[in-house]
């Protein structure tokens, strides 16, 4: 599909910006992100080819104001309630109920 | 549900998981072959880049045979096929101001690429 995702050759993104010394995860829930995807798609519940497009259906303005572990964040949840494992109603109230622990 | 095993996961993590097929397929293209980029606009998942499509490269080399992500994103099936790395030119990709002293390598399927006519 001809989406966002799709960057190559398009002007007006900014400057390329190598950190030094650039951890492997800036956060904690990166590496929990890493972790979740790791056992769903290792024990195969999506395949790559999926997984890329889960990304790439993310809405434009969506996909371009967020992070890289946001983007398979995004994808372990389309894909999990796309093949049933989870329904959206269960991972609204776990958003939910994780949202009022942390206020 | 499916489930991952401790003794994946270092391979998993380090890797991903390859798309190569223990199979055999015709190639349609060989090494040395001049190609041009199917002009594909899909609605759904390719791994083809914009910029390449309707341009003209050369095939270097053949990297074996793979599932065809444009279907197997769907499950419309594997389609295993060769992949090739093709060289395409700055010039061929953003037009003649392109400075000529690199090359841009892409890797392409079968059903990506027509012989130059």
């Amino acid at each position: 599909m001809n989406g966002v995702h799709d960057l190559g050759g398009m002007h007006g993104m900014g400057p390329i910006d190598p950190e030094a010394n650039e951890p492997v995860f800036h956060d904690e829930w990166e590496r929990r992100v890493f972790g979740v995807v790791i056992a769903t798609f290792g024990g195969g519940n999506y395949d790559v080819d999926q997984f890329r497009h889960a990304i790439e259906l993310m809405g434009a303005a969506n996909y371009l104001s967020t992070s890289y572990y946001e983007h398979w964040l995004h994808m372990v949840e389309t894909l999990m309630v796309e093949n049933g494992t989870i329904t959206r109603d269960e991972l609204d109230a776990e958003q939910a109920k994780l949202a009022k622990e942390a206020a | 549900m499916a489930v991952v095993t401790a003794d994946m996961v270092a391979e998993l993590s380090a890797t991903g998981a390859s798309c190569r097929l223990d199979e055999t397929a015709t190639p349609r293209f060989s090494v040395g072959d001049h190609i041009v980029v199917r002009n594909i606009n899909p609605p759904g998942h390719t791994r083809m880049p914009r910029y390449v499509r309707g341009k003209r490269g050369v095939v270097q080399r053949d990297h074996g045979v793979f599932i065809f992500p444009d279907t197997n994103a769907h499950a419309q099936g594997e389609k295993p096929q060769h992949v090739y790395s093709v060289r395409f030119t700055p010039s061929e990709l953003w037009g003649g101001d392109a400075s000529d002293r690199d090359s841009i390598y892409i890797d392409m399927w079968d059903d990506y690429m027509d012989l130059q006519g």
